[in-house]
C-alpha cells in the first residue's frame, strides 16, 4: 500500500458490520493532515459510525486503517485512542464541576498534576469558558455544556481533533467562534480536525476537504447536488432532465455534480461541455467571500462562483442562465 | 390480650433500660451483618463493574444464574456451609463451626448474589454515553472501572445496603451455622426464633421491635440515597 506522509488516515476496503447489517463500506478514504475535513451526511448515513473508527472506539470489521502512515492492526487501541480526542455530538459529562471534567482526560493521560492545570486553563481560556470552570456542570445551559466537552477534548492537545455535529446547538455568534478555533488549531497546532455535519453548506465552508457520506458509502465531492435516477444508454435520467455521463459507467441509482466543477455561462455554450441545461436563478447568497447561486433548470442546481463573476455576469434573481457541466466531472454510484 | 400488652411493655422496658442482653445481641448482629456486607461489597462491587462493562459469551446465561441464586433459600446455604464446615468435612479443621465468623461466611455468600446483581443493573442503567466518554478520553480498564463507581455511587452503595439489610433479617443460616450460642452467635433472628419457644416472649418482642427499627432506619437510607442519585 503506497503510504502518503500527508496523511493523517487512509482506509482501505473498510466494512463495519453493526448486528449483521452493513452500516458502513468504503474502499477507500483518505483524511489529510492539519486541516479540516468535513464528513456531510445525513442522519443514519454512517458519519457518527465513522467517526468513533477514526477515535479507536471501534474496530471495523474488516479492511485497513493507518494513521499517520502506520498501520493501526497490530496497535493497541489505547495508545492510538489517546492521540485522538472526539467531542460526540451530545456529549456527557460526569458529575463533578467544569474544571474537573476538563482535567479528567489529563488524568487519565497520567500528566503531572502542573501540566493537567496548565493544559487545562489554557483549553478553557481558548474555547471562552475560564469564567465559570467552578461551577457544577449540572447547572449548565446546552451551548456551556458543549463548549465544556470541546475543552476537555482540546486539553489534551490531540494529534487529530474529532467532532459529531459541532455546529449543532450553537447560536450564530458562537458557530463563528467554532469556525475561527479550529482555524487557528489547524494553522497555529499542527492539529487535524474532522467534522461530521448533516448540513452541506456548513461542512463546505468550514473545511478545506469534504467527505460526504450516504447510506454507509463514501463520495469524495460535496452531495449538494445529488440526483436519484438511472441509467439509459450514455446519459443519467432524473426523470425530469438528462445528464449525459461517461460511456463506461453502465449502473449506479445516485449521480453527484461538485458545486465547483459547473460553469455557469449567459447564453448557450458551444463547446466540448457535454452537459447543458438552461434555467432561472433562485436563489443567491454569500458566506465567507465564497457565493452560492441556485439554479432551477428542471432539477436544482448549487453552484459555487466568484464575487468578481458574479458581477461580471449580472445575476440576479430570475435571471435566464445555463448551467453546463463535463460528462467526465460527475459521480454516479 | 393482656399477655400481649404486658409483654410489650417489658419489652420496652428491655429496650430503653439498654438491657445487657439485649444489647450484645444486637451488637452481635450488627456486627456480623456489617462485616458481611462489607466483605460482599468488597467482591461484588469490582466483579458486577467487570461483568457489566464487558461482554463475553454466556453473558446471559451468568445474569440468569445470578438471577436465580438470589433467591437461593437461605437454609439451604446453611446446609451446604455445614457440610464444609464441620468436624467431619473438608474444612472441619479450620473449627469455624459455630462461630461468628461461619455466621459471616453464610451471610456473605447469601448476599454476594444480590449486591452483584445491583451493581450490574446500576452500571447497566448509567447514561448510555458514560463508557463511550470515558474511552474516548483515554481511561484504561482501571481507570474505566473506577469512574464508573464513582458516577454510579449512589447506586452502588443502595446495593450494599439492601444485602445488609437482608443479612441482618436472615435467620435460617445464622441459626445452622452460630448454634444461637449466648453473647457469642446469638443474633436477633436466632434469639427470636428460639428463645421465643423458651418462654422468653418479652425478649422476642424487644428484639422484634428492634429489628424492625433497623429495617426502617435501612429502608429511608436506602430512599434518600435514590432521591439524592435523582437530583445530581
Amino acid at each position: 500500500m503506497s503510504q502518503n506522509k500527508e496523511m493523517a488516515y487512509e482506509l482501505t476496503d473498510i466494512r463495519y458490520e453493526y448486528f449483521e447489517r452493513v452500516a458502513l463500506e468504503i474502499p477507500h478514504l483518505k483524511i489529510k493532515k492539519n486541516q479540516i475535513t468535513s464528513l456531510i451526511g445525513s442522519n443514519g448515513s454512517g458519519k457518527t459510525t465513522l467517526l468513533n473508527l477514526l477515535a479507536f472506539l471501534e474496530k471495523p470489521t474488516s479492511g485497513q486503517v493507518s494513521f499517520f502512515t502506520e498501520d493501526t492492526k497490530e496497535k493497541v487501541q489505547l495508545e492510538l485512542r489517546r492521540r485522538v480526542a472526539l467531542v460526540s455530538q451530545n456529549a456527557y459529562l460526569l458529575r463533578g464541576s467544569v474544571l474537573e471534567n476538563v482535567l479528567l482526560g489529563l488524568k487519565f493521560h497520567g500528566f503531572s498534576k502542573a501540566l493537567q492545570i496548565q493544559q487545562a486553563e489554557q483549553a478553557m481560556e481558548m474555547v471562552g469558558i475560564s469564567d465559570f470552570s467552578d461551577r457544577n456542570v449540572r447547572k449548565l445551559s446546552g451551548g456551556e455544556a458543549q463548549k465544556v466537552t470541546l475543552a476537555r477534548a482540546l486539553a489534551l492537545q490531540p494529534e487529530v481533533l474529532l467532532l459529531d455535529e459541532p455546529f449543532s446547538y450553537l447560536d450564530q455568534s458562537s458557530i463563528e467562534q467554532l469556525e475561527f478555533l479550529l482555524a487557528k488549531l489547524t494553522n497555529e497546532f499542527d492539529t487535524t480536525v474532522v467534522l461530521s455535519t448533516h448540513d452541506q453548506l456548513q461542512g463546505l465552508v468550514v473545511a478545506s476537504d469534504c467527505v460526504s457520506l450516504l447510506g454507509g458509502n463514501v463520495v469524495n465531492s460535496p452531495l449538494l447536488n445529488l440526483f436519484y435516477g438511472e441509467i439509459e444508454a450514455h446519459y443519467f435520467s432524473t426523470g425530469k432532465i438528462d445528464i449525459y455521463v461517461p460511456e463506461d459507467i453502465k449502473s449506479g441509482k445516485r449521480l453527484v455534480v461538485d458545486p465547483a466543477e459547473i460553469v455557469l455561462s449567459n447564453e448557450s455554450l458551444v463547446s466540448s461541455i457535454r452537459n447543458n441545461f438552461q434555467g432561472r436563478v433562485i436563489a443567491i447568497s454569500e458566506d465567507k467571500g465564497r457565493v452560492w447561486i441556485t439554479v432551477d433548470a428542471g432539477e436544482k442546481f448549487y453552484v459555487q462562483i466568484t464575487r468578481q463573476s458574479l458581477s461580471e455576469m449580472s445575476i440576479n434573481i430570475g435571471s435566464d442562465i445555463w448551467v453546463n457541466f463535463k460528462s467526465t466531472t460527475v459521480k454516479v454510484f | 390480650m393482656g399477655y400481649f400488652s404486658e409483654s410489650l411493655s417489658a419489652a420496652f422496658d428491655l429496650i430503653f433500660q439498654l438491657d445487657q442482653e439485649v444489647w450484645l445481641i444486637v451488637m452481635t448482629s450488627l456486627k456480623v451483618s456489617l462485616l458481611a456486607a462489607f466483605f460482599a461489597g468488597l467482591m461484588a462491587i469490582p466483579l458486577g463493574i467487570t461483568i457489566a462493562l464487558n461482554e463475553f459469551r454466556g453473558k446471559p446465561f451468568l445474569q440468569q444464574i445470578l438471577n436465580t441464586l438470589m433467591a437461593m433459600p437461605t437454609v439451604v446455604i446453611g446446609l451446604l456451609l455445614y457440610g464444609l464446615l464441620t468436624r467431619q468435612g473438608p474444612l472441619g479443621d479450620l473449627g469455624l463451626l459455630y462461630t461468628p465468623a461461619a455466621v459471616v461466611i453464610a451471610e456473605c455468600i447469601l448476599i454476594l448474589p444480590i449486591i452483584l446483581n445491583l451493581t450490574i443493573a446500576a452500571v447497566q442503567s448509567s447514561d448510555e454515553r458514560l463508557v463511550p466518554t470515558l474511552k474516548s478520553l483515554g481511561a484504561n480498564k482501571l481507570q474505566l472501572a473506577t469512574q464508573v463507581i464513582s458516577e454510579t455511587r449512589l447506586a452502588v452503595l443502595a446495593a450494599v445496603v439492601t444485602g445488609f439489610g437482608r443479612a441482618i433479617g436472615e435467620v435460617g443460616a445464622a441459626m445452622m451455622l452460630g448454634g444461637n450460642i449466648e453473647g457469642f452467635t446469638r443474633t436477633m433472628t436466632t434469639a427470636i426464633a428460639l428463645e421465643t419457644s423458651k418462654g422468653e416472649f418479652e425478649l422476642g418482642l424487644a428484639l422484634g421491635l428492634l429489628l424492625l427499627t433497623i429495617a426502617f432506619i435501612v429502608n429511608l437510607g436506602l430512599q434518600l440515597l435514590s432521591k439524592q442519585g435523582r437530583s445530581q
